[in-house]
């Protein structure tokens, strides 16, 4: 995390694409690493550093939604930009809705693929700020205890602390003892801020419902 | 200037549509009609059999009759007048009364005007001796018909000036077979020599001059031998007449009409310069005799040559066409083929292209920012090249296949040959995610073949394979073996797929013309592909994999 530098992976069967680009995204100041098929990108991680992946549509063996769709299982959730020597609409379509960032049909201008790197890892940043907060967030949870986390629950839910004593079965005096050290725990200075932090990290189904 | 094109116009010799229009201007055709009318008088004076007053040979009515044959109907009475002048300044010499001479123009003109009429009404436009229904059109109307008719008309019109003593029947008789065989000899000489035009005979090559030129001095020989000798004691064996028919079989099988109607015109002038000057066998009673049996012998063998000079030719032609038709629908199914692959081909060019752009565009980077160092940089620069001569080979490999040629049998080395067509192949095989297994064997021996024939069969059949296989195989199983062996002195190519294979009916019918199961196939690929391979003196077939999957072969005798 000391590097600001972003590193792009790029995947292409093509030598002579897979080198040039790699040339022209170092040139342009990122760390880069090549790999010539999705079967030596999948088996020789790149690490995972923060940044965004370039992947060739048609490899021979995986192709290039093949691995997108095996990235997403392994939740590697780095932004894609896919590059074809082929466009077709349903390839690009398709790459599109599994979450690609964009698609570029070669060959392709430096700006295309510069700008389309650059939005990939500015996306890249964003979400890994998102979720460096939520992992806070889930951490200061877990320090909790079963009590106190019940007691959020409810509070977040908008009981009064005598109704979530009766619901709970204890006097309304030791609930605010639970309330008081809880609060705490979650470095929460109000309601307001604890039932924001609170859905942040709720998944989205739950909390919409 | 005007009225030189309205002279063309009328005379419909503007165009290249007739062949005399190949001389340049209509006063030129009727000088060369004029100059060849009084060269062919005085040819048939000097074939003349002293004292008998009539000609063994008389060219002129023959060439006026080609020369009207050859040009459009509106330009007829231009030519006939042409010859008019010609034929006063020859006949007017042999102090001929000069009603007398007018009325041989008439009566000469009246059998070119009766021949070209007569086969114009059968073959319209110009006539070419090109096929035996002409032919024979021309030996009837032309040969037969015209000096018959027209010499009621000459002997007429000698009884009616009343020049000379003969009878009318002794006229038509003596005048009929000379003009019959100046129509036979000189006509198709003219047709002939006009079909193969000037172009044409540049186009002929040395060889085949020096041929012409070996059997005409060997048929000069022979038929001084025969015809031209002092006549001996004893009458000359009829064994001997044969001899020229040699020379003659040999024009009009390898020589064409052009040839024959030369060989026959040789021998025709042997035989009567001999008799004219008192050589060779033909000894009539009578000089009308000796005319008369030197006219049947020359007819009697100059019809046949021609005839069957024209049916082989005839028949030449039409083998060339199919053979032309052959290359034209290999041609056609090819570059179908290739449209099938566009996209693949794109991304064939694609590559290198982005290759050589984003190589330069870093270059770029690295001198903008002085990190450039010199090794960087000269490295990038070899990419730069390497990716250019890749685009050019893909390019100059479609030109190729794009191009129409002939059939050329050269030494082909089938597995560089695998290797070229599944190059060509990547683009479209990469993009339907289809894995490639190659198993050539070591020391494939050359076979002779047209390499791009070749291609076009193994191409077409590893298209058809990985078609089949994208639309009804997963991604994952799309397997594509090509394999090269050798088997009992044959080499054999395998491509085998890993598709859905195909059904009984399929397979009786997948070689027919037009047979297809693709949705936007032409049916060609793999009905062409047979044919090539039999001009190859090869064999193509498919059988189905005993797994999933079709195999396709090709066998080839080894060089």
């Amino acid at each position: 995390m000391s590097s600001t530098q972003a590193c792009v992976s790029v995947i292409d069967d093509d030598a002579a694409v897979l080198r040039s680009v790699g040339r022209l995204l170092q040139a342009a100041g990122y760390a880069v690493q090549t790999f010539s098929s999705s079967q030596d990108f999948l088996t020789h991680p790149d690490g995972g550093a923060p940044g965004c992946i370039v992947i060739d549509l048609s490899m021979p063996g995986l192709n290039g939604l093949e691995l997108q769709e095996a990235l997403a299982r392994k939740a590697d959730c780095r932004p894609v930009v896919f590059i074809s020597g082929r466009g077709s609409i349903e390839a690009s379509v398709a790459a599109m809705k599994a979450g690609a960032v964009d698609f570029l049909t070669k060959p392709f201008d430096e700006r295309q693929l510069l700008g389309a790197v650059g939005a990939a890892i500015e996306l890249d940043r964003a979400s890994q700020g998102a979720q460096a907060e939520r992992r806070a967030i889930e951490a200061r949870v877990a320090t909790l205890t079963r009590r106190e986390h019940e007691v959020l629950v409810l509070v977040v839910a908008g009981k009064l602390n005598k109704q979530i004593a009766a619901e709970l079965g204890t006097a309304e005096k030791t609930v605010k003892v639970h309330r008081a050290r809880m609060t705490r725990k979650m470095q929460v200075d109000s309601l307001a801020e604890l039932v924001r932090t609170w859905t942040s990290i709720q998944p989205p189904s739950a909390s919409s419902a | 200037m005007d009225v030189d094109s309205a002279s063309q116009r009328f005379l419909g010799l503007s165009g290249r549509r007739w062949r005399l229009g190949a001389i340049p201007g209509p006063l030129a055709q009727m000088l060369l009609v004029a100059v060849g009318y009084y060269a062919a008088a005085r040819i048939g004076f000097a074939f003349t059999l002293q004292p008998h007053p009539i000609s063994t040979l008389w060219p002129p009515n023959a060439l006026l009759l080609a020369a009207l044959l050859l040009a459009p109907a509106r330009a007829w009475w231009w030519l006939l007048a042409a010859a008019l002048p010609a034929h006063l300044l020859i006949e007017l010499q042999s102090g001929v009364p000069t009603t007398m001479v007018l009325g041989w123009y008439v009566s000469n003109s009246s059998e070119a005007l009766i021949g070209a009429a007569l086969v114009r009404a059968f073959v319209p436009g110009p006539l070419r001796l090109d096929s035996l229904r002409n032919a024979g059109v021309f030996l009837l109307c032309a040969g037969l018909a015209a000096p018959l008719l027209s010499s009621f008309v000459d002997a007429g019109l000698v009884r009616l000036i009343g020049w000379g003593e003969r009878g009318y029947w002794d006229l038509v008789s003596a005048r009929f077979p000379s003009n019959v065989l100046a129509e036979l000899t000189v006509g198709p000489l003219i047709l002939a020599w006009a079909a193969v035009g000037a172009s044409g005979l540049r186009r002929i090559s040395f060889t085949r001059h020096a041929e012409t030129a070996v059997m005409l001095l060997a048929l000069l020989a022979t038929c001084l031998m025969v015809f031209d000798l002092p006549r001996t004691s004893t009458r000359i064996a009829p064994a001997l007449f044969c001899a020229p028919l040699p020379f003659l079989l040999w024009a009009a099988v390898r020589l064409g009409p052009a040839g024959v109607t030369t060989a026959t015109a040789l021998m025709t002038v042997a035989t009567i310069w001999g008799a004219v000057n008192g050589l060779g066998p033909f000894t009539g009673s009578t000089p009308q005799d000796t005319a008369h049996e030197m006219q049947l012998f020359l007819i009697a063998a100059s019809v046949p040559m021609l005839l069957l000079a024209v049916a082989l030719d005839e028949r030449s032609r039409a083998e060339r066409e199919a053979h032309e038709q052959r290359l034209q629908l290999t041609h056609l199914a090819r570059v179908a083929m290739l449209g099938e692959l566009s996209g693949g081909i794109a991304h064939e060019l694609n590559q290198p292209l982005t290759a050589i752009l984003s190589n330069a565009q870093a270059a770029q980077h690295f001198i903008a920012n002085k990190t450039g160092t010199p090794e960087v940089l000269s490295e990038i620069l070899q990419d730069i090249v390497a990716s250019d001569l890749r685009a050019g080979e893909v390019i100059r490999r479609l030109h190729t296949l794009f191009r129409r040629g002939e059939t050329q049998f050269r030494p082909v080395d089938l597995n560089a040959l695998v290797g070229e067509v599944l190059d060509i192949a990547r683009g479209d095989l990469v993009t339907r995610s289809i894995e490639v297994r190659r198993h050539l064997g070591a020391e494939i021996p050359a076979v002779s073949g047209d390499r791009v024939e070749l291609q076009q069969v193994l191409l077409n059949l590893v298209v058809n394979a990985s078609e089949a296989m994208s639309a009804g195989t997963p991604p994952g199983r799309r397997i594509l073996t090509v394999c090269t062996e050798t088997q009992a002195g044959l080499v054999k190519v395998s491509v085998i797929d890993s598709g859905p294979g195909f059904t009984a009916e399929q397979h009786e019918r997948m070689f027919e013309a037009f047979y297809t199961t693709k949705a936007q196939g032409l049916g060609l690929g793999l009905s062409i592909s047979r044919a090539i391979m039999r001009v190859h003196d090869g064999h193509l077939w498919g059988d189905a994999n005993p797994g999933a999957g079709a195999s396709f072969h090709i066998t080839l005798s080894a060089a």
